[in-house]
């Protein structure tokens, strides 16, 4: 007997209203320091980020709701870097209390483990390795946030059709229900994800390429309980020896993800009766299932060749789309927009020249390049070109058994961690991202969270020496604190007593000092503001 | 790399390396010589020896 399908409900997702925008009385033309198009992930992070540090911004979307129209969710992982930026944004609580906290993954072979991780084993962070939620809930707790810091900010039904980049900012011309208006802006951010007008109408180079693998979600709820971790199989006996992933979200949804034969057609592959099939198949005869989303999709990645051009800046799937293995999409638009937002934030309060934002592209775009580089590698291994290919991997799988390090060679992907960026003139040695971790009775996010200041924080240090930095605090956007000798910040860093670790505002430490002196962290400070490059 | 001998007994490695293979189809030899060359990459480790050797293997078929 043909089985029914059943599809659960349709997600209720907030709108908000179009209001007429100021402009449009008056005739006259506004001027703003920071103009956000797109309210997407990177763009609401950036406008949260900036309203938080008391820039005004305006973030114009072309859509009066969050999501995308048709997709019940696409991103689903948010990795510990992101979750800390969202705790420093005040809205963390909402994220964890809704979603779904993990940090275990599992690597199956047919029906054996094959390999298994558990990223908390690596965590000195308040925040877990992972929580799963639905991308729409997270824009949504985001839009939220920035109402309450900005209740105007964002302008709904507002469609950017035009920018003129000019030297000192960008005219935007818009688009709204009530008719058309242009607004000027001290910088502007594209933020219109990886199809974006804006872009492709200055005729930027992303070198874009597509994969011929094809997959298919199926997001699904049903009675069946299942571990609360990551789990993949590279060749799965229930789907005919392909790959599938399997995954918990908010609303107990699970995300089922298929990999297809490469020539499968994507409407037929996503048919209520052809998925249902290879759900029973995984699932067995008697478990009663709805779906929630059923989406074929294939992989297409692209890396735009600079994020700044002038006054114009280029921040998430604009600039960079990768394969989605290891949740590096999301993530690294979300750490975009905590890249550039202190960086814009000192600019526009005059306290750093206007080249800091250069660190913007260098720091971010080595970020997308090492992302790129990480997933292509994830995807060949999970899509072999040649029986060759398929020979070499079956190796890897059948040692994997039995030897550890083969273990370390099944690839179905590396989890989004905090991009380690390379040397440059403001970060001589590079710059690693400190994790949240306890500073007394505080924690390095809640120090940053006020305003927009660098965090000293000086292993083992005396109420006397804290004092002798006491000028160099106040002539800067600098605190200070002393850390234990033993606790998280050292033991995570790797730094002995008498260090002074510079973190910057997006908890990257931007210059580890061993016995400093007030003159050399006002060096270290100076330079990571850009203001200097060499050591006095 | 190494290009000097440096396997102790070079006729006894060929004659084990053959000798695992007895029995085994074409593609079943092709499968282990693969495994093979894991283990033995793993055993050298070195990033910068196992490029060599990767660059040297195919030179030579050229």
């Amino acid at each position: 007997m043909a089985e029914t399908w059943k599809f659960a409900p349709a997600y209720e997702l907030p709108s908000w209203p179009f209001v007429a925008p100021p402009e449009l009385a008056s005739g006259e033309r506004t001027r703003h320091p920071v103009v956000i198009a797109g309210g997407g992930l990177a763009g609401l992070t950036l406008a949260c980020d900036l309203a938080l540090r008391g820039i005004a911004i305006v973030l114009l979307d072309d859509d009066d709701t969050v999501g995308v129209r048709g997709a019940s969710s696409r991103g689903i992982c948010y990795a510990q870097k992101s979750l800390e930026i969202f705790d420093r944004l005040g809205l963390y609580d909402r994220i964890r209390a809704k979603g779904v906290t993990w940090s275990v993954g599992r690597t199956f072979s047919g029906g054996d483990e094959v390999y298994a991780f558990n990223l908390k084993d690596e965590s000195f962070s308040e925040q877990p390795p992972f929580i799963n939620l639905q991308q729409f809930y997270l824009e949504w707790f985001l839009v939220e946030r920035i109402l309450a810091l900005a209740p105007e900010a964002i302008r709904w039904k507002h469609k950017v059709t035009n920018v003129e980049h000019r030297d000192d900012g960008a005219v935007v011309h818009v688009a709204t229900p009530a008719g058309t208006y242009a607004l000027e802006a001290d910088w502007f951010v594209d933020a219109t994800g990886a199809n974006s007008v804006i872009r492709e109408a200055m005729a930027l180079p992303v070198n874009p390429s597509r994969s011929t693998d094809r997959w298919c979600i199926t997001d699904v709820r049903f009675t069946k309980s299942f571990a609360v971790e990551r789990w993949t199989w590279i060749d799965a006996p229930f789907n005919e020896g392909r790959a599938v992933w399997q995954h918990l979200m908010a609303d107990d949804v699970w995300r089922l993800d298929y990999q297809m034969d490469e020539d499968a057609d994507p409407e037929t592959i996503s048919r209520p009766e052809v998925a249902g099939e290879r759900l029973r198949a995984q699932l067995g005869a008697d478990v009663e299932f709805e779906f929630v989303w059923i989406g074929p999709y294939g992989y297409r990645d692209h890396l735009l060749e600079t994020f700044r051009v002038g006054r114009t800046l280029f921040i998430g799937d604009v600039a960079h789309v990768v394969c989605p293995f290891g949740a590096r999409g999301g993530n690294n638009g979300i750490q975009d927009a905590a890249n550039l937002g202190w960086k814009l934030a000192l600019v526009v309060q005059g306290v750093a020249p206007e080249r800091l934002v250069d660190s913007y592209h260098d720091e971010r775009y080595a970020a997308a390049a090492e992302n790129l580089r990480v997933t292509s590698r994830t995807a060949r291994f999970l899509a072999p070109r040649s029986a060759h290919e398929h020979r070499m991997r079956r190796a890897v799988v059948a040692l994997a058994r039995t030897h550890e390090f083969a273990r370390r060679l099944a690839n179905t992907g590396r989890m989004a961690q905090a991009n380690v960026y390379p040397p440059s003139p403001w970060a001589p040695g590079g710059a690693r991202s400190l994790q949240n971790v306890a500073v007394g009775e505080t924690t390095v996010m809640r120090l940053l969270a006020d305003g927009t200041r660098f965090l000293g924080l000086w292993i083992g240090a005396s109420e006397a020496d804290l004092a002798a930095l006491r000028d160099v605090a106040a002539r800067w956007p600098l605190i200070v604190r002393s850390a234990g000798a033993d606790g998280d910040v050292a033991r995570m860093l790797g730094v002995g007593a008498n260090t002074f670790v510079l973190v910057r505002p997006d908890a990257y430490v931007a210059a580890e000092l061993v016995a400093p002196t007030a003159e050399a962290v006002e060096s270290a400070l100076r330079r990571a503001l850009s203001l200097e490059t060499e050591s006095p | 790399m190494k290009t000097d001998l440096a396997i102790a007994d070079p006729d006894g490695f060929y004659a084990a390396w053959t000798a695992a293979h007895q029995g085994l189809g074409e593609s079943e030899s092709a499968d282990l010589d693969a495994r093979l060359l894991l283990l033995l990459a793993n055993q050298v480790g070195d990033m910068a020896v196992l490029l060599a050797c990767i660059a040297a293997a195919r030179r030579a078929g050229d």
